[in-house]
């Protein structure tokens, strides 16, 4: 793995050249990355302070941002070249992507909260039910893979369930349907100290196990020795210099 | 489509808000369709306040005015019509039936009408429906009575009761034919005409009761008392010099306008013929414009009603956008959150129409009869007509435009949130 083979590079997961991002095209850049790269499979820790352009970065990987200049490509698909639309559509196709907090919509069940991206894709539907036989039993099995095994649990409004659990079903439906790319943005941060490194061990276990890339954006430096690679924006982040 | 199923769900969620949304929609959904209507059945009640009657004669005065003192009993008649023209009037060839109309006299208020047998068989109103008598029978007698259902009802009068004729017209009149008392005959079911609140008796009774009256008030000693009066009556010395007003009918309407000219040309007296249904449209064209009125804030309670709805989707807007930026997260579009907001919005106008037609349907089923036995008015339990029909389709539009209004607004908040949960 020291030497990058010059001829038949691997296809990155996620390629930045030049990119730039401004909020309005009269604004000066508040991103500007010259390049970045990460392979399929990969673990990044993205490290940085509040204001280092981290919500950015992740509007644009997950495609909720336009990309204002330069390159962005996403599992070779051009970011900066799709519509707002087709954005969406490979979010929905390609992208898990688990907040901070208050992951679930309340008037819907465990299940329900789990299963909501099959609705949205019709490629995670298909493969959550190649995987699970049906979209529920899917999700049970993932719930299950995430401790969150009891019946019990899954049959109350998911606004009494634990912030840890919370969590936990936000994690199974970034998983529900194998997207390629995991994007967690400090989901531990609501958590107890001590059930945090709970949190990214499991969602490890379920990256390794589908070949994810996950890209995890945290403050919590305690963290950081666990994954392949840590990026600290604010060295990355020319605009923020 | 997936998220109107996510709407659905989000709106079972809330709903109890939603359910008072609904409910001020469906009742003022409610009130627009009955007052359009009521309005119609008080219309078509007004335009038919007289029918199967082709012309109405009095003296030369203005065609409401005759209107008025004629049909609905208001005011007075600038002049009478002499017992000569109207035989004359009477025995013209295309007249096939006539009905000599005398006013002047009330009892507590309410006017009395002289006028004849003709009258019960051939008044006609609302298209072509007859006056029945609820109890009792025509006047027989000379001092029988026979009165319109509100007269009987807010006076509280049953067959065979006693009552007194004020001279003149006013409520209060120190002038009353005490000598003669009048006896109920008859009382007439409802019509919601001007013939509920009128006392008829007989052409020869008006007569009667002015004898000795002929200064404008009881001459001491040459009032004969009623015995002497009955018995005048039956020398026919009691007919009428004069009356104040026709109802005509033709044995042809081919010849209410030859008829009409006829007798506005009569040579002895200057005489005036109306056609009822002219003149009736006329005076609705003037006082038709309370009911537009009413038809006009029935429609402002719908719009208030809409307005509920847009501030109860606007406020729960700021709730929502978790939900909203929840939704993007896993792939949905703005285009997905303008419709989560719509679909909301169309489904809780769409049913609150429904349900209001619904109410609107039980409540002329269960309060029918009483508006037809207290107001004479027959409204129909058909389905909804092409207007109401219209304006069905206005409020559900309106409640679109409503869920778009509000669906914008939620649509530039996920494009300018993101995936950033505010809270």
């Amino acid at each position: 793995m020291t030497a990058v083979p010059v001829t038949s590079p691997a296809p990155a997961a996620i390629a930045i050249r030049d990119l730039r991002f401004r909020w309005r095209a009269d604004l000066p850049p508040v991103l500007v990355i010259d390049a970045l790269d990460i392979q399929p499979g990969e673990r990044i820790f993205i490290e940085g302070p509040s204001g280092s352009g981290k919500t950015t970065l992740l509007g644009l990987l997950s495609g909720v941002l336009p990309v204002s200049d330069g390159a962005l490509t996403v599992l070779d698909q051009p970011l900066n070249r799709l519509s707002a639309v087709e954005r969406d559509h490979f979010r929905a196709d390609h992208v898990g992507y688990v907040f901070q907090m208050f992951n679930l919509i309340p008037y819907l069940s465990m299940l329900d909260n789990v299963t909501l991206p099959c609705r949205f894709s019709r490629r995670r539907r298909a493969r959550a039910l190649a995987r699970g036989g049906s979209l529920n039993a899917e999700a049970v099995r993932l719930l299950a893979h995430l401790d969150l095994d009891d019946p019990g649990l899954r049959a109350r409004p998911v606004t009494e369930l634990s912030v840890g659990q919370q969590q936990r079903v936000a994690a199974a439906r970034a998983l529900i349907g194998a997207p390629e790319i995991l994007i967690a943005d400090e989901p531990t941060s609501a958590l107890d100290a001590d059930r945090r490194a709970g949190f990214v061990e499991l969602l490890f276990r379920e990256c390794r196990e589908a070949g994810l890339t996950l890209v995890f954006v945290s403050h919590d430096a305690s963290l950081e020795g666990l994954f392949d690679r840590t990026l600290r924006l604010a060295e990355l982040n020319r605009a923020a210099a | 489509m997936p998220i109107l199923i996510l709407a659905w769900k989000s709106l079972l969620n809330r709903r109890f808000t939603a359910l008072l949304t609904l409910l001020s929609i469906a009742f003022s959904v409610t009130l627009l369709i009955g007052v359009e209507r009521l309005r119609g059945e008080v219309r078509e009640g007004f335009t038919n306040t007289v029918s199967g009657t082709d012309l109405i004669v009095g003296a030369r005065s203005g065609p409401i005015n005759l209107l008025l003192y004629a049909v609905f009993r208001i005011g007075n008649a600038t002049n009478n019509i002499s017992w000569e023209s109207y035989q004359a009037i009477a025995n013209l060839p295309k007249v096939a039936w006539t009905i000599p109309l005398a006013l002047g006299d009330s009892h507590r208020g309410f006017r009395v009408l002289g006028t004849t047998a003709t009258y019960f068989a051939h008044f006609r109103y609302s298209r072509d429906r007859g006056l029945a008598l609820a109890q009792g029978e025509p006047f027989a007698d000379l001092y029988d009575a026979v009165l319109g259902s509100e007269v009987a009802r807010t006076l509280g009068y049953r067959l065979g009761d006693p009552i007194v004729i004020a001279h003149g017209t006013g409520d209060v009149s120190f002038a009353r034919h005490t000598d003669k008392p009048f006896r109920v005959a008859g009382i007439l079911a409802p019509t919601g005409t001007p013939v509920d609140r009128t006392v008829h008796v007989s052409l020869a009774a008006i007569e009667a009761i002015h004898v000795g009256w002929e200064s404008g008030a009881a001459a001491p000693g040459r009032s004969p008392d009623a015995a002497q009066t009955r018995e005048l009556a039956a020398t026919g010395a009691l007919t009428p010099k004069a009356i104040t007003a026709v109802l005509v009918g033709l044995k042809s309407r081919i010849a209410t306008f030859q008829v009409q000219r006829a007798v506005n040309d009569y040579p002895e007296e200057p005489l005036l013929a109306i056609l009822p249904g002219v003149a009736l449209a006329d005076l609705w064209r003037l006082i038709g414009i309370g009911e537009r009125a009413l038809l006009a804030v029935s429609a402002a309670v719908v719009v208030v009603g809409l307005f509920g709805m847009l501030t109860a989707l606007l406020t729960s807007l700021n709730e929502r956008r978790r939900e909203m930026a929840i939704l993007r997260s896993v792939g949905a579009r703005p285009a997905h959150v303008l419709a989560l907001i719509l679909g909301e919005a169309v489904f809780l106008t769409l049913v609150g129409a429904l349900l209001g037609v619904a109410l609107l349907y039980g409540v002329l089923l269960l309060g029918g009869p009483l508006i037809t036995d207290r107001l004479g008015l027959v409204i129909g339990i058909g389905p909804p007509s092409p207007a109401e029909g219209l304006l069905l389709a206005a409020v559900v539009a309106a409640g679109v435009l409503v869920g778009l209004i509000a669906g914008y607004r939620a649509y530039r908040l996920s494009l300018s949130d993101g995936l950033l949960i505010r809270v």
